[in-house]
């Protein structure tokens, strides 16, 4: 059956991803800096997994969903970048796919 | 001491002011006939106060420290937090006295919720009263709703919220006339594989429930069913909250419709003055 969260608590690793989601939605410092060099930005996040930073390094929306991250996050933050709305959702039906078939 | 002289609840997707015509002309101006009536029958009753029970999208709140409950106290509000959401940002009045009783009455009640004095407000409010031409008309006193960021509050434990919320205001005498407007749901999902999918089956048993005496039925059903219909489905705390505070008693459904180009089933409703 499919649930409306992928997460019941949200892990470390979710935490830090919406972190990074977070910060670059509210605050336009945050945002400029990372515009200016998304990977540098990253990086400087050492608490990310591997593969977490690599799924925001590359805006892979599929790997982030599963990862945890926010789904209303991971919404505005694709507004913000600008992902055409039929690649997110494609991506994110990408991301069921994965769920349902492994 | 304050009466409750109307009880509403409407859905809130921000599509409606971002993308209006993405549905068939018929469609939407259906919808936004339906928020201008519920509209005109808010500034009808003339309130002095209006309090919204709505949920914050992680404007306010973040998982650094997410309340299950917060209740706005502060004299104004400024809203809309999101740029895209192409409605123009403004102060609004606060009912800063009525949310500090209702806070205060909370926490001598059984109920513990946070309060914020720096509260912004995001589609959430905004979309709805916008819809209605109300924003700003009458001094509002928000009580959030965690919905978005499990884990979540129980649906019945948003319905109690509600019951000690309506005593709360009909115990609070620094006003006449409250009006409470809840806004949310109901079938939707955002950000999901599922996204674009609506729920209606979920929505009409929902919206019969709601006119239904058998809160416990209600409860239940909202708890073991709204994994089908959505994350955004679980908003409908929101209505509960309104359902506790009109006492479980005379909802009628003004409008439904499941428009799938706002990925939404869009219900507006309300509940008769006891």
């Amino acid at each position: 059956m499919i649930n409306n969260w992928l997460q019941k608590i949200p892990t470390g690793e979710a935490y830090q991803i919406n972190r990074i989601l977070y910060r670059i939605q509210h605050d336009r410092e945050e945002e400029k800096r990372y515009v200016a060099n998304p990977d540098a930005y990253i990086a400087r996040y050492t608490e990310l997994t591997p593969v977490a930073a690599k799924a925001l390094e590359s805006t892979d929306i599929a790997r982030l969903y599963l990862l945890g991250a926010n789904p209303y996050l991971l919404r505005a933050y694709c507004l913000q970048l600008r992902v055409p709305e039929h690649d997110y959702l494609a991506a994110l039906k990408a991301a069921g796919e994965e769920l349902e078939h492994g | 001491m304050a009466e409750i002289v109307g009880t509403f609840a409407v859905s809130h997707t921000p599509v409606m002011t971002n993308l209006p015509h993405a549905p068939a002309g018929l469609v939407s101006d259906s919808v936004f006939d339906a928020f201008r009536r519920i509209g005109e029958r808010i500034a009808h009753l003339e309130p002095d106060a209006l309090v919204v029970v709505s949920n914050d999208h992680l404007h306010n709140f973040f998982l650094g420290n997410m309340p299950a409950f917060c209740i706005g106290i502060s004299e104004r509000y400024e809203g809309p937090v999101e740029d895209w959401l192409k409605v123009e940002r403004k102060t609004v009045p606060g009912a800063r006295e009525l949310s500090a009783h209702v806070l205060q009455y909370c926490l001598d009640n059984g109920f513990d919720p946070s309060f914020s004095l720096d509260l912004v407000l995001d589609h959430g409010m905004v979309t709805p009263l916008t819809l209605a031409g109300v924003l700003g008309r009458f001094p509002i006193a928000p009580v959030l709703v965690n919905c978005v960021q499990p884990p979540l509050p129980r649906m019945a434990r948003c319905m109690e919220l509600g019951k000690v919320i309506g005593r709360a205001i009909r115990s609070f005498d620094g006003a006449s006339r409250v009006v409470v407007l809840a806004t949310g749901g109901i079938a939707h999902d955002v950000g999901t594989p599922r996204m674009g999918f609506v729920n209606e089956a979920f929505d009409r048993r929902f919206l019969a429930l709601l006119g239904d005496s058998d809160i416990s039925r209600l409860c239940e059903y909202s708890e073991a069913e709204v994994n089908t219909a959505g994350n955004g489905a679980e908003e409908i705390r929101n209505w509960l909250v309104a359902h506790g505070i009109a006492d479980s008693r005379g909802f009628e459904l003004h409008h439904y419709a499941p428009v799938t180009e706002w990925y939404t089933g869009i219900a507006l409703g309300s509940w008769r003055a006891a």
